[in-house]
């Protein structure tokens, strides 16, 4: 049970993050937490453990929620990005939305080639990490443009596990209904974990969904990053017809839960483009997803890996109010210029600085990035990444958030 | 939490069957429980209700176990055997029990034409249904005589299993999917069933089945009428066939061992379509070797012998003493004791019929007469011949059955 | 033909440019006068990528093209014509399994001329020990794309150290998450976030510029 003092808590924490959402100016700054493989350490967990042990996951993060409380909560372990199976079976809105990210349990399941899971893949002590590869012959484009969810299932299925290889075959079958049994019971984990986590005073906002800018799908998934980019300038037009065609397919995914109030894009092929190319390729199509998606009330943020510099300005083609953008080596102070009144900026902590810095150091840093970033509103406190290394002295993440305590009053 | 004294009181009744499997007087006549859709009837919901609604199903059990105490507990969620599908997945243990124990909620995701649901092709009040065609053709004999796993597979499944009709269709895999979440769901409710169950001093033991290679073929791929003509025509084809079927069909069985299952239920259908020779020259054969391939992985059978079996009875003795229950549908169960007695634990003897439209005085008699005839000696488990009774059963002949077997069932 | 081809590349135009390196490399000399242009080529892409404009996707149009072109023309070419600045032992730290950030700064420091001995992904502490002993080179290049590379980097270096091996090479780290306070945290001599720093920084400390 909530105790109405921690549903009071709950209530201002949420009030903080939606007065930044607003672009307005909370009581205090909200802060997303730190968060990471050292939520394992700091539970003395290994990696593997927090990825595929339920219990132990839950309470490692229990523990770091309570130890270092802060205004949103993370629920586990999270895992990496499935969309293809997600479009393959885009036709299937009750099981779609279950298949856009797969953890270590399920991918024992589905067997996907791009993951890498400690413990399985990897050593018992390492994160688990997305090893992309080319799902796609540049002849078939003219196939993925006639239909990216018949292309995503055909085609794609097949070559990202061998589990679909023959798609008509009992394994495949199996497949999908231990998948389906999986699924069941991790949502029972984690309606736990969520009610737990709920005790301690954390809110739970309205679902948020998750997406790709429809060029990042085909970099991620289909062709790979370095052939993408090739492809820009070999097949232009098939490339564009293609972003266009997986717009339609991606929107449609993400708004198939009607209860969707948010959604997240992590950007990548953001920095490989040169402004040129981003506008005539990478930003159209995301435009006109985040606008579409701001039509049906829908608000979005988009995580801008790396340097965004060049990209800023585009942001400014939205409407006033449309999101949040997250920045990992972008000046946020520079980004506060550009898009004051305009756009949530969220990030600021470089996790290089929390890993190798002093606390004394960190209180300055964080003292300093509050004074630049707070005036005005519209800031959310975060790391630039979302993940702390095992490593990381525990010394240093308490002075974070103390600094944010003393320096975060508005 | 589960009390000492129910733990107790399940171990007694599981002592009891098992004395009597073992051909052994027990301490009172073990007596498995009247049950079918007047379980639905008593506790006031239909039948659909019973075949669709996990939580009233449940109830509605518990219910009747509480008020009718028996040896064994009744089931909720009627479901039917898909044994096709079975096979066809007989290489994947943990995906077989999905596809082959088919309810309402799970029919309504794959479609299986074989059967029919209360509420969906049935009247809200009917018992759910099997109804056979012919999904092969007589051609296709060498085929399954090839690969039986793969034959089901590639041609039977598409053909008998709405949802899975295009095998590689993305239709296919999301029925898959969808499957494998309805029976996870399924599976809490009746974790917190079987608690429930044992709360209430009965023993759990699961049951896996073997079907007779003939039975699968007229029950699931060329239907009865069909088999018969086939006998005749291409008997050499169905004898291969059936031998080849045997192999996967005793694997399918064996899988529920790993489980600790201890005993495998052979329901026999085509049994009572059979002239004695027909009986031993097609059928007996593969039965008996399913029951001796059982036994020596040490599990033992519980055949239904449907209809009348008496022609056939002695085939019986051929197994060795004490391999498991005969239970009996039409078959005069006192003959069958003189001719089985010290080898076979005999199952059955209540007509349905006499507890639908008798009143309880005749019961009480009939009861009594029944028992002093065949509890002597042991060996003998009291059970309906055909353990459904309809909705409209009186509910004091019910209880007239469970007073007569508490009074006249002490050794 | 030669300006047509350094220009060709760094515009971009790959069918161009592949089609004028064939013409070049069949005639006398040609296959020199390819490589060197090439490699100046890619210099100068790296110089606008540093410059801010060019960015990513030109760097790795700019390594395919290369490598298309090189394999016609190293063939042609006689041993003592492939000259080296440097050798540096490549790899991706234990943990991390991505490789995109290393083959790209493979590429553009092969094309300045250094031999790099590329050892993989998710490479263990003593493997990087092996190959310096076994390779002898003065640089010691190190990537990581997730956080977690730099508790890897940091022992792996602590390792060569335990070897004895620390003061023979220099050892650059590179990849999306390192920063100057990341290098002096686990104990390099140089950091880059891009390719075409590190190549530059990697010339740097060979003594070569």
């Amino acid at each position: 049970m909530v105790s109405p003092e921690m549903q009071k808590l709950a209530e201002e924490r949420a009030a903080r993050m939606q007065a930044a959402r607003e672009l307005k100016e909370p009581d205090r700054v909200p802060f997303t937490g730190l968060g990471g493989d050292v939520i394992a350490a700091y539970a003395g967990i290994t990696a593997y453990e927090y990825q595929f042990d339920f219990e132990k996951s839950r309470a490692a993060v229990l523990k770091w929620l309570k130890d270092f409380p802060s205004d949103s909560a993370m629920i586990g372990a999270g895992g990496l990005d499935c969309l293809p199976l997600a479009v393959a079976f885009s036709d299937f809105p009750d099981l779609a939305g279950g298949f856009m990210v797969v953890n270590g349990p399920m991918n024992d399941i589905l067997k996907m080639k791009f993951a890498r899971f400690p413990g399985r893949e990897l050593d018992e002590n390492s994160s688990p990490q997305f090893i992309g590869r080319s799902n796609m012959d540049p002849s078939e484009y003219d196939e993925l443009i006639a239909n990216p969810q018949k292309f995503a299932y055909e085609k794609i299925l097949p070559r990202l596990s061998d589990n679909f290889k023959d798609l008509n075959s009992p394994l495949a079958l199996a497949t999908m209904a231990r998948a389906g049994l999986e699924r069941v019971r991790q949502g029972a984990e984690m309606a736990k974990t969520m009610a737990a986590i709920a005790e301690l005073g954390y809110p739970f906002g309205p679902a948020g969904g998750l997406s790709y800018a429809p060029l990042d799908f085909i970099g991620d998934h289909l062709r790979d990053i370095p052939n993408t980019v090739l492809d820009l300038r070999r097949y232009p037009d098939k490339v564009k017809a293609a972003t266009e065609s997986i717009l339609e397919v991606l929107f449609k995914l993400a708004t198939a839960n009607p209860n969707v109030a948010s959604v997240g894009f992590p950007l990548h092929l953001n920095e490989y483009l040169s402004p040129e190319l981003y506008k005539e390729f990478y930003w159209p199509t995301l435009k006109e997803f985040v606008l579409r998606l701001a039509e049906k009330g829908i608000k979005s943020s988009m995580f801008c890996e790396g340097w965004h510099d060049p990209h800023l300005e585009t942001l400014l083609e939205l409407p006033a109010g449309w999101g949040t953008a997250m920045f990992e080596k972008t000046d946020v102070r520079k980004a506060k210029k550009v898009l004051q009144g305009h756009t949530v900026v969220q990030g600021g902590i470089d996790v290089g600085v929390v890993i190798s810095g002093t606390p004394a150091q960190i209180d300055e840093y964080i003292k300093q990035l509050l004074d630049d970033m707070m005036p005005g509103g519209g800031f959310i406190l975060g790391a630039n990444v979302g993940n702390l290394p095992r490593n990381t002295p525990i010394e240093n993440i308490a002075a974070v958030y103390e600094a944010v305590e003393k320096y975060g009053k508005y | 939490m589960i009390s000492h004294e129910m733990k107790k009181v399940a171990e007694e009744r599981a002592a009891r069957y098992k004395a009597a499997v073992e051909l052994k007087e027990p301490d009172r006549v073990p007596f498995m429980g009247l049950g079918g859709d007047v379980v639905a009837a008593y506790a006031g919901i239909t039948s659909y209700e019973f075949c669709f609604d996990y939580e009233k199903s449940y109830q509605a059990t518990l219910k009747y176990l509480r008020e009718f105490p028996s040896d064994q507990p009744l089931m909720p969620m009627t479901s039917l055997a898909n044994t096709v599908a079975a096979l066809a997945f007989v290489d994947y243990p943990d995906i077989t029990p999905l596809v082959s124990n088919i309810d309402g909620p799970t029919n309504d995701i794959l479609g299986v034409k074989y059967f029919r649901f209360p509420g969906r092709e049935l009247g809200e009040n009917s018992s759910p249904q099997f109804i056979g065609k012919d999904f092969m053709q007589p051609e296709e004999y060498d085929e399954l005589i090839a690969d039986p796993v793969k034959f089901c597979y590639e041609k039977i499944v598409p053909r008998t299993i709405t949802g899975l009709q295009d095998l590689q269709s993305a239709n296919a895999l999301a029925a898959m999917a969808r499957l494998g979440i309805e029976k996870t769901r399924q599976g809490a409710a009746m974790q917190k069933f079987l608690l429930e169950l044992q709360k209430l001093g009965y023993p759990l033991s699961g049951t896996s089945m073997f079907l007779t290679p003939l039975d699968f073929i007229g029950d699931f791929l060329r239907d009865i009428p069909n088999l018969i003509k086939d006998l005749r025509r291409y008997p050499d084809k169905v004898k291969a066939a059936a031998e080849a079927l045997l192999e996967p069909l005793l694997k399918l069985a064996l899988a529920g061992k790993k489980t600790g299952v201890e005993m495998s239920f052979i329901p026999l259908h085509f049994n009572e379509y059979l002239s004695p020779v027909l009986y031993n020259e097609f059928y007996w054969p593969t039965l008996k070797a399913g029951i001796l391939g059982m036994l020596e992985e040490g599990m033992r059978s519980r055949v239904f012998f449907e209809g009348r079996h008496d022609p056939h009875l002695e085939t019986i003795l051929e197994l060795p003493a004490g391999w498991g229950i005969a239970f009996f549908e039409k078959t005069d169960v006192r003959k069958a004791k003189k001719l089985l007695q010290g080898h076979t634990c005999i199952m059955g003897g209540l007509d349905p019929g006499m507890v639908i439209g008798s009143t309880p005085a005749k019961l009480d008699e009939h009861i009594k007469e029944l028992l002093g005839d065949m509890m002597p000696g042991g060996g003998f488990i009291l059970s309906l011949g055909v353990n459904n009774l309809p909705r409209e059963t009186p509910i004091e002949n019910i209880a007239a059955v469970y007073e007569a077997v508490e009074k006249y069932g002490k050794y | 033909m030669r300006e047509q081809l350094l220009k060709s590349f760094v515009d971009m135009d790959e069918q161009e440019a592949v089609r004028i390196a064939r013409e070049l490399v069949d005639t006398d000399g040609g296959a020199v006068a390819v490589l060197d242009t090439c490699k100046e080529a890619m210099e100068e892409v790296g110089r606008l990528f540093e410059a801010g404009e060019y960015f990513l996707s030109e760097l790795i149009a700019a390594g395919d093209m290369f490598n298309q072109i090189m394999e016609f023309t190293l063939p042609k070419l006689q041993g003592d014509e492939v000259t080296s600045i440097g050798t540096m032992v490549l790899g991706t730290v234990q943990g991390d399994v991505h490789n995109i950030g290393k083959d790209i700064f493979k590429v553009m420091a092969e094309a300045s001329g250094i031999n790099v001995i590329d050892i993989g992904i998710d490479v263990p502490h003593e493997k990087f020990v092996e190959a310096i002993k076994e390779h002898k080179p003065e640089l010691v290049g190190m990537c990581c794309l997730i956080t977690l590379g730099v508790d890897s980097m940091k022992r792996t270096i602590e390792v060569i150290r335990e070897a004895g091996l620390r003061d023979d090479i220099k050892i650059i780290i590179g990849g999306g998450r390192v920063s100057q306070a990341v290098m002096e945290h686990v104990g390099a001599d140089a950091w880059a976030d891009d390719a075409a720093r590190g190549v530059r920084l990697s010339k740097e400390l060979l003594g070569k510029e």
